[in-house]
């Protein structure tokens, strides 16, 4: 059942906007990331982890959590309109798969969008000639944003079922975001408090703006808040959507 | 008048207020963090280095909150289809007007709320500089213009889209866009309207890598771009709203 409603998740995104949005926007962070590495090698010495830095520096900080709220409000607006909750409640699926059949879409697309920001961070390294490929390291950090994303897209997808504003999630995203920023900068001894916050998580993920892994010791820890939060957050939908009645 | 009351009471118990003050709050505790560590000498310098970082904040929140802001009170004619009901009770460039007005109205209320800042951090955290009148209505009235200027491009995007995932887009790409412009070169930049926000601003500021030290420098108003920027401003709406008026409902 759980396929089915991902497949019908999936139907509903056919030629939508959002494709665009998903190539489009990690364009902007890659060129200007090879732009200002590119003006500043006097500084900026350390190959493909100085890269990393210029290219993930605004992306990870600011514009990941938005970009993944963009897509979770696109999945629920359809339900919000045209009295669409009335029909998905009624339709013969368990409403955890409902949510599973989103939330399995939304992890896709982060991935792919992480996917594409990780391919304009390769051709731009190529196009500033770093030599052979980026250290193994970087990848794994890509990975542990991706991982991140996942707690991200279940918290942005909550928000976006109990909001029936389309805009309002994204704007959340985005202070989310500033929040994480500056909570990251406190520290609880050696652990810093950013774990704590979902938004967080994702910059220390990707060891934005950093070419030494803040994580290191900490990579335990980081895993079990982005379970923690990704169940959390998911049960609370879950949960919702089987006992509140809808608005439709 | 009656249908500007009109446009107030279709925002009634929506709590569009919120939206705004949130970006405040948020915004004032950005300005606690860089504040929390200050010493004499950062205390000093307080409102200087305040003119200088709340703009570049506004080039990254600003856009996102003016689209947030346009998208939530055009989406409720969208999704409720009553634009083809209104047009028969109401003039179409009245609509338009009066509910960019309504959404003009939450950026003031920002800029007000963002101007109260200054001496609310100045207070708390005990600048010892004074702050400068002059300089905090520059920082008031460039904040505006720059933000009525981006509000004309949501208002139009959020009206002629059924889907606001465009205007939402565009409101990201213009924060990212904003950000990166301030290391283009300033003749580029001016091609940019999110650029703006941090185009007026009224300290430069120098950092030497060796020392570390950052020494911040007055910069003059740039009064032609200031006007030039408003002219456009008022261009750019005249054809906003007549691709508005032409398009079919």
């Amino acid at each position: 059942m759980t396929l089915l409603c991902i497949r019908a998740e999936a139907a509903k995104l056919r030629r939508s906007v959002i494709w665009l949005a998903c190539l489009l926007l990690p364009v902007i962070p890659a060129i200007m990331g090879v732009f200002n590495y590119q003006s500043n090698l006097g500084i900026l010495t350390n190959g493909w982890y100085s890269l990393w830095t210029q290219v993930t520096l605004f992306y990870s900080n600011f514009f990941y959590a938005p970009l993944i709220a963009l897509y979770a409000a696109y999945l629920w607006r359809m339900e919000h309109m045209d009295h669409n909750w009335n029909v998905l409640m009624t339709v013969p699926v368990r409403v955890r798969d409902i949510f599973f059949g989103k939330l399995a879409v939304i992890l896709f697309v982060t991935l792919l969008t992480q996917m594409i920001i990780f391919s304009f961070y390769l051709i731009g390294g190529k196009f500033c000639q770093l030599p052979g490929l980026p250290p193994a390291e970087i990848f794994f950090w890509l990975l542990r944003g991706s991982l991140a994303g996942t707690a991200i897209g279940s918290l942005q997808l909550l928000l976006s079922m109990c909001i029936r504003s389309f805009a309002l999630p994204i704007g959340f995203a985005l202070l989310g975001s500033v929040m994480g920023l500056v909570i990251s900068g406190f520290s609880a001894g050696e652990t810093s408090l950013g774990l704590c916050w979902p938004y967080s998580l994702m910059l220390m993920g990707m060891n934005a703006n950093r070419d030494t892994d803040t994580l290191a010791g900490n990579s335990l820890p980081f895993v079990g808040f982005v379970v923690l939060f990704f169940l959390l957050f998911t049960w609370i939908a879950v949960h919702r959507l089987k006992t509140r009645d809808v608005q439709a | 008048m009656t249908g500007l009351f009109v446009e107030l009471k279709k925002g009634r118990h929506k709590k569009l207020w919120l939206v705004p003050l949130i970006f405040l709050i948020v915004l004032f505790l950005w300005s606690a963090y860089t504040h929390q560590n200050a010493d004499a000498e950062d205390l000093a310098a307080g409102y200087t280095n305040m003119f200088y970082q709340v703009p570049l904040m506004n080039t990254m929140l600003m856009p996102v909150l003016l689209s947030v802001l346009a998208s939530r009170l055009c989406d409720m004619e969208i999704k409720g289809q009553t634009l083809k009901l209104l047009y028969t009770l109401q003039q179409k460039g009245s609509f338009y007007d009066l509910k960019f007005v309504h959404e003009c109205f939450y950026l003031l209320l920002f800029t007000i709320g963002e101007c109260l800042l200054f001496p609310l951090s100045g207070k708390l955290y005990h600048f010892t500089e004074p702050l400068s009148l002059p300089l905090l209505l520059r920082h008031g009235v460039v904040l505006f213009l720059a933000g009525t200027v981006i509000l004309i491009l949501q208002h139009i995007l959020s009206l002629l889209c059924q889907n606001q995932i465009a205007p939402l887009f565009i409101g990201l790409a213009g924060a990212f866009l904003g950000l990166f412009s301030m290391f283009f070169p300033p003749a580029l930049t001016r091609v940019l309207p999110w650029s703006y926000f941090g185009a007026f601003l009224p300290y430069g500021m120098e950092y030497d890598p060796a020392t570390r030290i950052m020494s911040f420098y007055e910069l003059p108003f740039p009064i032609g771009l200031f006007i030039g920027y408003a002219v456009f401003g008022i261009v750019f709406y005249l054809v906003c709203r007549s691709i508005f008026l032409k398009k079919e409902v």
